[in-house]
């Protein structure tokens, strides 16, 4: 595996973004801290790409946005998953798993994995 | 972090979407800092580190703008549609609930509506609409003054000098038109023929379905003549069939027909066959025959033209210097084609239309005041509604999307109203109404329909929402309170049941005025009795029929004929049926002094047109066998003739003579007065017979030649069998004369169509005003007496004659009424002055008319509140104690 941080592939930031609230309602860097931590800088994302794919998934019915107070004292807009939402997710999981094996079919799976 | 969440921002609000972006962006940017800090960095380097790791801030709050921005407009328009939904299905819902009321306000609205878009279609197609020519407002009518002011129809030479002379016309057509004998098809035809000048299809600028259209060229001292024919002509009477194998005949010219033009050109109005009208050997100038239309050169106003043509006229009067002074032209004017066609029914139609808003209005109200009171027994649903947190704004809509609601249902059901009412008008209408089957819905209608029952709605539905809604309305909104009745409740109603009463007044009395009018005239004695009378018009043969003599003879025979008949009692012939609306006048000479003169109507008539239209004779004798072509010549005179021009003395045995179109003018040739008859009515039922003149056709039957009228009276009881006998003597003496019979009655029910017309619109909007003023008062008094059923149950329970709590009801409502009587009476007053030419024998201000009407809208309102107030005073106290 090189150091060289991967471009993430187009569509799966909103994945990322529905899994990440799938634990629970969470302020922008919230899931821009989670997103960083759990796939260990992999990624090379700008942290503020987060938001306009964050405000295109309220428009879509899938977030829910409202201010609200963190634990710290801090205003911060907070995002919660909608039964849509759920279900967008749990379809783009689905897809995405499809396209790994499908890929992996082709490709060989990875030493270690 | 569920606690303290807080609202931030609204999407209805435009500037917010960046103040939302950029605090977010803050707050993420003061997170990361914060957790840089946490690990050690500086303030200051940790601020810096957490705008890089950031991105492009700029571009990335755009972005989450535009997104929001989109986001926020489709909410907006989501939440729209939603409240409108909903308050339509809520409307739909609550309309749903009390049917009756529903109904009544649907027909209501649909009688206002489909009133005023039926007299709309018509103003539209009759008014309105452009006439069916090429470029119509350059088209012009040019009228010959006299020397009283009054416009005449055109003496042929002053038409060809102008058609030379004048530089302001494009183009000028004279044409005449009339009914007569057309032979050729399959049988012989009764047909408006009209005789036109050269330029007329050029002026007109009408293009053929078949063959061509007549030039200048067919109008010239060595062309032969032609006929063009209308579409719905050729088709019924021709069966289609190909130009060169028809033949027609027509008044004495045999010719073929070589143009068939488009069934929508309809000029002169009526006619289905043009002739030539040239080459012409009138050279009169005090002849005036003939109309004449122009097309106005491009640039020239009617103004300007005038000017020129009146100019002209006066030069080339001259022409003829010792004409009579009394006939001949002293200037022209022009009058606008359009103006000349429908200028006459602009006032009855206008009238109508405003009657027909006056329905409107009395609707309108109606269904305010229903709402209102309606909207008070909701008191408590409203009040329940506000303080559930709904503001005043969101009832306001609430409240109008119901009247919506009604108003859309009601302006269908209007519509649906007006085909109806467009289809029986157009059965209706009389013959003088022009344009008349061009009246229908069309999407001008529609439009005009959807304007006025949205308009209406905001009439109808604003008031009492802004009322109901109004905070301190009398408990309004807060509470549902009781004791709204009419005595104390003040303005709004008397507002609402005057309006009502007031309009109704105004409509019946117009139509009052009018039925009082027409019965005044069908009770006059118009100088001859039409009961049982048939008649025929007839135009003979001219190529058969050579000489006017030879048509009296033709006339002769048949009278004979007709009068063997046992069915019929007498027969005759005359050149103009009373009540036929036109009655050529001319110049009598009298006395055998040719410096006596004076003027009157001229009519050829056999003695059994007397006795058949009971025609009284009055002194002397009718004519008889006596009255041959070779004996003296002999007259008979009307009594206002008589009386008019020998006031005082003896008519019989005076001498007269007279008439251009008799060639015994020119010789002088005096006849003897031998009888005097009743006046009769002939150019118009309505106005004093215009004095007389009768002549014998035996010995004047020149103006005969080109059609007359037989008329038949049948034997007592035999009204119904004389068509048949009729037809077959018409048969027998000449196959060649077309057979439509007709009664006098008919002619007497043409003359007055349009008043009766004008009586039944007039009459219909204002019985529907009354119906609907009736059905207002009905609802606010039953609506009154319900609010007060407890304590009207108290009083009878307290031992009050349920009688006087009746009355007490009654009393306040007509109290109501009382003040739209007094306004609507002034109302009426002001407004029946517009009537005044339409009507006959009673005034404007008419009391018997004004004392009756109010007397039927009284006992209508009487009746309307006595039905409410009865069924009030007749609840069971107990049981009405209890509901409450």
């Amino acid at each position: 595996m090189s150091d060289r941080p991967l471009d993430l592939i187009k569509g799966t930031l909103d994945v990322l973004i529905l899994k990440t609230l799938g634990d629970g309602p969470l302020h922008g860097y919230g899931v821009s801290r989670s997103i960083r931590d759990r796939t260990l800088s992999d990624f090379k994302v700008e942290e503020g790409a987060l938001y306009p794919a964050l405000r295109r998934l309220e428009k879509r019915g899938y977030v829910e946005a409202e201010w609200g107070v963190t634990d710290t004292g801090r205003e911060a807009k907070f995002y919660q998953l909608t039964s849509a939402g759920q279900a967008e997710l749990e379809s783009g999981v689905r897809e995405w798993h499809r396209y790994v094996s499908a890929m992996a079919r082709v490709l060989g799976r990875p030493a270690g994995v | 972090m569920s606690t303290g969440k807080r609202r931030a921002g609204s999407v209805f609000s435009r500037t917010s979407a960046r103040e939302d972006v950029d605090r977010e962006i803050r707050a993420h940017l003061a997170l990361r800092a914060e957790e840089l800090e946490r690990d050690g960095w500086g303030a200051e380097e940790a601020a810096v580190e957490a705008e890089r790791v950031f991105g492009d801030r700029s571009a990335i709050s755009d972005e989450c703008r535009r997104v929001t921005e989109s986001h926020d407009r489709s909410v907006r328009r989501m939440k729209m549609w939603g409240t409108v939904k909903y308050d339509v299905r809520y409307a739909v819902r609550t309309l749903l609930r009390s049917p009756g009321f529903t109904i009544a306000a649907v027909l209501t609205l649909a009688m206002g509506i489909g009133a005023n878009a039926a007299i709309f279609s018509v103003v539209h197609s009759v008014l309105l609409k452009p006439l069916p020519y090429s470029d119509p407002e350059a088209l012009v009518q040019v009228r010959e003054t006299n020397n009283r002011g009054g416009a005449m129809a055109v003496a042929w030479p002053n038409f060809v000098d102008w058609r030379e002379e004048s530089r302001a016309f494009q183009g000028l057509v004279a044409y005449g038109v009339g009914s007569t004998t057309v032979l050729g098809a399959d049988r012989p035809l009764s047909v408006s023929v009209a005789s036109v000048s050269a330029d007329f299809w050029s002026v007109f600028r009408v293009v053929p379905i078949a063959g061509r259209l007549t030039t200048a060229e067919d109008h010239g001292v060595d062309s032969p003549p032609t006929f063009v024919v209308g579409e719905a002509f050729w088709q019924r009477e021709l069966a289609g069939a190909p130009l060169d194998q028809i033949i027609l005949e027509v008044s004495g010219v045999r010719a073929p027909v070589v143009g068939v033009v488009p069934a929508g050109f309809d000029f002169p109005s009526g006619a289905e066959v043009w002739g030539p009208a040239e080459p012409s050997g009138n050279t009169s100038r005090t002849s005036h025959n003939w109309r004449v239309v122009g097309r106005l050169e491009p640039g020239t106003t009617l103004a300007v033209a005038e000017q020129e043509i009146d100019a002209l006229t006066k030069v080339i009067v001259q022409r003829e210097p010792d004409a009579d002074p009394d006939f001949i032209a002293v200037g022209a004017s022009l009058i606008s084609l359009r103006q000349r066609l429908v200028g006459s029914t602009r006032t009855p139609l206008l009238l109508l239309f405003g009657a027909a808003g006056l329905v409107l209005l009395v609707a309108c109200t109606n269904v305010a005041s229903t709402l209102l009171a309606r909207g008070m027994g909701r008191a408590r649903e409203l009040s329940i509604r506000a303080s559930l947190g709904a503001d005043r704004a969101r009832i306001v809509r609430q409240l109008l999307t119901e009247s919506l609601v009604l108003a859309v249902l009601g302006g269908g059901a209007g519509l649906a109203l007006a085909l109806g009412i467009t289809r029986a008008l157009r059965a209706l209408s009389p013959a003088g109404l022009p344009r008349a089957d061009e009246i229908g819905v069309d999407p001008l209608v529609l439009g005009f329909a959807g304007v006025i029952a949205l308009g209406s709605t905001l009439i109808f539905g604003l008031v009492p929402a802004l009322r109901l809604t109004r905070p301190d309305a009398n408990g309004g909104l807060r509470s549902a309170s009781r004791g709204n009745s009419l005595d104390h409740r003040g303005a709004i109603w008397k507002v609402l049941v005057g309006t009502e009463v007031a309009v109704a007044l105004v409509l019946l009395t117009g139509s009052g005025l009018l039925v009082r009018s027409f019965q005044q005239l069908i009770d006059e004695d118009f100088g001859f009795d039409a009961y049982d009378v048939a008649a025929v018009p007839v135009a003979l043969s001219q190529l058969k029929y050579e000489s006017e003599y030879d048509h009296a003879r033709l006339y002769a025979r048949l009278i004979e004929e007709l009068e063997a008949e046992p069915s019929i009692r007498s027969a005759g012939v005359l050149s103009t049926l009373p009540a036929s609306g036109s009655l050529p006048n001319y110049r009598f000479e009298l006395d055998g002094d040719v410096s006596k003169v004076t003027v009157g109507g001229y009519v050829v008539a056999s003695a059994g047109a007397f006795e058949a239209l009971d025609i009284p004779l009055l002194a002397g004798r009718l004519f008889d066998e006596r009255d041959g072509p070779e004996a003296a010549h002999v007259a008979i005179v009307s009594e206002s003739f008589a009386n008019q021009t020998w006031p005082g003395e003896n008519p019989i045995g005076r001498q007269v003579t007279g008439g251009g179109m008799d060639n015994f003018w020119e010789e002088r040739r005096f006849a003897e007065v031998v009888g005097v008859v009743g006046d009769v009515r002939i150019r118009d039922v309505a106005q004093e017979a215009y004095p007389t003149l009768y002549f014998p056709y035996s010995q004047r039957p020149f103006r005969i030649q080109f059609g007359a009228q037989v008329v038949a009276e049948a034997e007592v009881g035999r009204g119904a069998d004389i068509a048949g006998p009729l037809r077959e003597a018409l048969q027998r003496v000449d196959s060649d004369i077309p057979i439509e019979v007709t009664t006098q009655q008919e002619v007497v029910d043409d003359a007055l169509a349009s008043r009766r017309f004008m009586m039944l619109l007039l009459g219909g909007f204002s019985l529907v005003g009354l119906l609907l003023a009736g059905v207002g008062i009905y609802g606010v008094v039953a609506y009154s007496v319900a609010r007060r059923t407890r304590e009207m149950g108290i009083r009878v329970a307290l031992g009050a004659d349920p009688g006087s709590v009746g009355r007490m009801v009654i009393h306040a409502s007509m109290r109501l009424v009382a003040g739209g009587v007094v306004v609507g009476l002034g109302g009426a007053i002001l407004t029946s002055r517009i009537l005044r030419s339409f009507l006959y024998g009673v005034s404007p201000g008419d009391p018997v008319t004004m004392i009756g009407v109010t007397a039927v809208l009284v006992g209508t309102a009487l009746l309307a509140s006595w039905l409410p107030a009865r069924a009030g005073t007749r609840a069971d106290p107990m049981v009405t104690m209890r509901a409450e």
